[in-house]
């Protein structure tokens, strides 16, 4: 106990710094966690969250039954796993042309309107899919009747969701991942990419072995990172473009939308916080195993 | 030394604060009113000189309070204004101001939910049976008005009927203050009357007309959608009222009784023969393209596409469809519509409960009895029931002062910018205060006399039901219903009576069966328990 308080004494500007950070995550993620509860319990208004009822794991028992546990989970990772991959490939290489690109004035136009897409909300970009991809008068199918085409019913098909989807997840993303590799290539010293130069080293050469090999801590960084939140679907994305239409649930449906609509109808705080539990954990354990792997493959690249 | 003994004490309270700030949001209201009601918050009247017992019984109102307050959908555009005028006249007499808010339409039962579970303060909400009042009431959400009335808001307790405090009483408890306006709110459809004569169709009386006209306008006018917009509400509602499918204590979603004849014989709709010809029949209404494809991804309201002049059809109740047949009227003149009240499919109507539309106190209000009190006022005091319910008299409305009509706007004023006050007001109605409007559509009154003189009582309403022991197959189920009932009952699968056998499939996997009996359990105790057969 004395030690703690001479160590407290000791660095107390350093603890005085960390100390925002502290009480943030106290407050924010670690307190709310005793709501975990609700997921074991039947809630009720006079009981609260310690007074309702203790019913086990009956809550968890709608994801199971249902049936569509698996196709749902199936979902969530696969969409997020092309979110996370190609996402991250494609501002990797939209990073490197920025960076290479010699005109400061074009530079600087194609990363404001790669990033403008970040600031539009999820509700417009709902209403952008529809427009464009409506029967009766969607720019689609408009288009291909000016052509003498055949139109095509966008919302009686569910295959070609997947791509629509994964491409408005990655645009709207692209200009913000963009901005991040720009600044780790930027804090690339000048004197390899001098030397690489004076041997004569063509530009493809020096992409090739400089920028490439420098950028992979900060690729595995950031798909570690959004590892961990690989079962949380991007609700506003897929709920804002899809919506309540059951036509196209078979290829769209993730856990997330899953759960609001079983809790839309039938508004249970112990079955919501269950479904919650049930992605935090699938993230977690994720997360844990993809850092051993690395750990004992790269150990410098691991997170922890 | 000193400076250490500082900085922990600092920190203890840092913590301190950390913990109440925390423990503030999970604890239960400490304001609750004790059971007699009438105990502590007017301690300090009885100490009151005044002669009238009333007057003497009369709340402490010398706290300054803000009750915070919130309706469905959402507000005019000129509500700001209009609360600004109430609160003003509240302070005056309550010493009270009220923060209206409203939760806007667009995913209303979600957010509805959220403001109940979440424990904001709030010191009143709109109620209602089809907003799962007795659901929430049974599950301990609101407050138990029964010893606050009297005393607090003694006008509407003595003016309520007592069938109709009945109505909202569950248990020993009233968890509600239902508003006063016996009406008939059946489904019904507003049609282009105008289009109908022109194209010389036949008049609607049943569903073969209602076929006959969509066919005929869109064969007529191919650009025309004619249910233009997300057209399941139009689709389903036909269907129930067609087949005189009963639904049970408010949505019971897909359990309905088979007609109103017997009570007792209940089904899951989707395992009947009415189901399968109708699904077939719905799968050519959508090749003939009555709606579009994409209807149900579809945000926009039937009743815009009329506007457009690319409707033609959109599902109302007779009050709805007298709204909407009345703005038209002013923006779109050229416009006629005509109304079908799904009524007359089998020639009766039932009238809504009294809590069809009300205003309850959730279990989390700071305030409950300065919020009776607000509500007495609001619902007898004609000053105030005119302006929160008909807006700011001389710009929104000009009172006729024959104690039954109103002209919208007021004189003077363009209707293109002064349009209606209406929001959703339904809550604190009170018959003698309401007003129609001059000049409007007449069809409602006799729709009303129509709808009385072949009222039957209406005994599916009032049946309650939890769902709390079948709870995960009503989820699934549900699921099961969107991700497959919709799209078939909108004839959008390419063959209905494969999609049929999977739907039914799907349905008995996820528990209907036991959901199906729980509701007859439920519906056989409450109708026993009224002696129906």
């Amino acid at each position: 106990m004395r030690r703690l308080v001479a160590e407290l004494v000791h660095n107390r500007v350093m603890f005085l710094m960390i100390a925002p950070t502290l009480i943030f995550f106290s407050v924010f993620a670690y307190l709310p966690m005793v709501g975990i509860y609700y997921a074991f319990t039947n809630f009720s208004f006079e009981g609260g969250l310690f007074g309702s009822e203790f019913i086990g794991w009956q809550n968890f028992r709608f994801l199971v039954e249902s049936g569509s546990l698996w196709s749902l989970t199936k979902n969530t990772v696969l969409y997020n796993l092309a979110f996370i991959l190609l996402g991250n490939l494609l501002q990797l290489v939209c990073a490197i042309f920025l960076a290479e690109i010699p005109g400061k004035l074009f530079k600087k136009t194609t990363q404001s309107v790669m990033f403008l897409p970040y600031f539009i909300s999820f509700v417009l970009v709902g209403a952008f899919v529809f427009n464009l991809f409506n029967s009766e008068n969607g720019v689609i199918n408009t288009l291909l009747q000016q052509l003498g085409l055949p139109g095509y019913d966008f919302y009686m098909h569910t295959s070609p969701w997947k791509y629509i989807i994964v491409f408005f997840s990655i645009w709207k993303g692209l200009g913000y991942g963009t901005i991040i590799y720009l600044a780790a290539i930027m804090s690339i010293g000048d004197e390899y990419y001098e030397a690489a130069k004076i041997d004569g080293a063509n530009i493809f050469q020096r992409i090739r072995s400089i920028t490439i090999p420098m950028l992979v801590p900060t690729f595995v960084l950031l798909i570690l990172l959004s590892l961990g939140g690989i079962l949380k679907g991007q609700f506003d994305l897929f709920y804002q473009i899809i919506g309540n239409n059951g036509m196209l649930f078979e290829s769209t449906d993730i856990i997330d939308t899953y759960v609001y609509r079983s809790l839309a109808v039938n508004f249970d705080i112990g079955m919501g916080t269950a479904a919650g539990l049930y992605q935090s954990f699938f993230g977690l354990a994720l997360v844990l195993t993809v850092n051993y792997i690395i750990r004992k493959t790269r150990e410098d690249y691991a997170l922890f | 030394m000193a400076q250490t003994k500082r900085k922990k004490a600092g920190i203890g309270m840092l913590a301190a604060l950390l913990l109440a700030t925390t423990l503030a949001g999970c604890s239960k209201d400490n304001n609750k009113p004790s059971a007699s009601g009438s105990a502590s918050p007017n301690a300090s009247a009885s100490g009151n000189t005044s002669p009238a017992a009333s007057e003497a019984n009369k709340p402490d109102i010398s706290k300054k309070v803000t009750l915070n307050w919130y309706l469905l959908g959402d507000a005019h555009k000129d509500t700001e204004k209009v609360v600004a005028e109430w609160n003003k006249m509240l302070e005056q007499d309550l010493n009270t101001t009220v923060k209206l808010n409203f939760t806007s339409w667009t995913d209303w039962q979600t957010k509805y939910n959220l403001l109940l579970t979440s424990g904001e303060k709030i010191d009143m909400i709109f109620a209602s049976s089809w907003a799962d009042y007795y659901k929430f009431a049974k599950k301990g959400a609101f407050m138990d008005l029964k010893d606050l009335l009297p005393t607090y808001a003694p006008e509407t307790w003595n003016t309520v009927p007592k069938q109709d405090w009945d109505d909202v009483s569950v248990g020993e408890s009233i968890f509600a203050v239902p508003s006063t306006f016996p009406e008939y709110t059946p489904d019904g459809i507003v049609y282009r009357e105008d289009w109908r004569q022109q194209l010389n169709l036949p008049e609607i009386t049943d569903l073969n007309s209602i076929e006959a006209y969509l066919d005929g306008v869109k064969k007529a006018k191919p650009k025309v959608i004619p249910i233009n917009g997300k057209a399941w509400n139009e689709q389903f509602y036909l269907f129930l009222s067609n087949f005189d499918f009963k639904q049970i204590g408010g949505d019971s979603g897909l359990i309905v009784a088979k007609s109103y004849d017997t009570p007792r014989d209940i089904v899951a709709y989707p395992f009947t023969q009415e189901f399968e010809d109708w699904v077939k029949r719905m799968k050519t209404w959508a090749q003939k393209g009555f709606w579009s494809s994409n209807t149900l991804s579809d945000q926009q309201e039937a009743g815009d596409g009329i506007k457009t002049g690319n409707g033609a059809v959109y599902w109302r109740n007779p009050a709805g469809a007298g709204g909407f047949i009345n703005d038209l009227k002013k923006s779109n003149p050229d416009i006629q519509l005509g109304y079908f009240p799904f009524t007359r499919f089998h020639n009766y109507a039932t009238p809504n409960l009294s809590i069809n539309n009300g205003m309850a106190i959730p279990k989390s209000a700071a305030n409950p009895e300065r919020s009776l009190m607000v509500l007495d006022k609001l619902r007898n005091d004609p000053k105030y029931f005119n302006l929160m319910t008909y807006g700011i008299a001389g710009l929104h409305y000009d009172d006729l002062g024959d104690g039954k009509h109103i002209v919208v706007p007021a004189k003077g004023q363009d209707p293109k910018v002064v349009t209606k006050y209406d929001i959703a007001s339904w809550g604190w109605r009170y018959e003698p205060n309401m007003r129609s409007e001059e000049g409007g559509w007449d069809g409602l009154d006799k729709l009303n006399e129509e709808f009385k003189a072949e009222s039957k009582p209406n005994i599916f309403a009032p049946v309650l039901m939890d769902y709390q022991e079948v709870k995960t197959q009503v989820t699934a189920v549900n699921q099961v219903f969107q991700q497959y009932g919709q799209p078939l009952m909108m004839g959008l699968v390419s063959d209905p009576e494969k999609a049929l056998a999977t739907y039914r499939e799907k349905l008995k996997k996820a528990g209907i069966d036991e959901l199906l009996a729980y509701v007859q359990k439920q519906t056989n105790a409450y109708l026993d328990e009224k002696g129906i057969q």
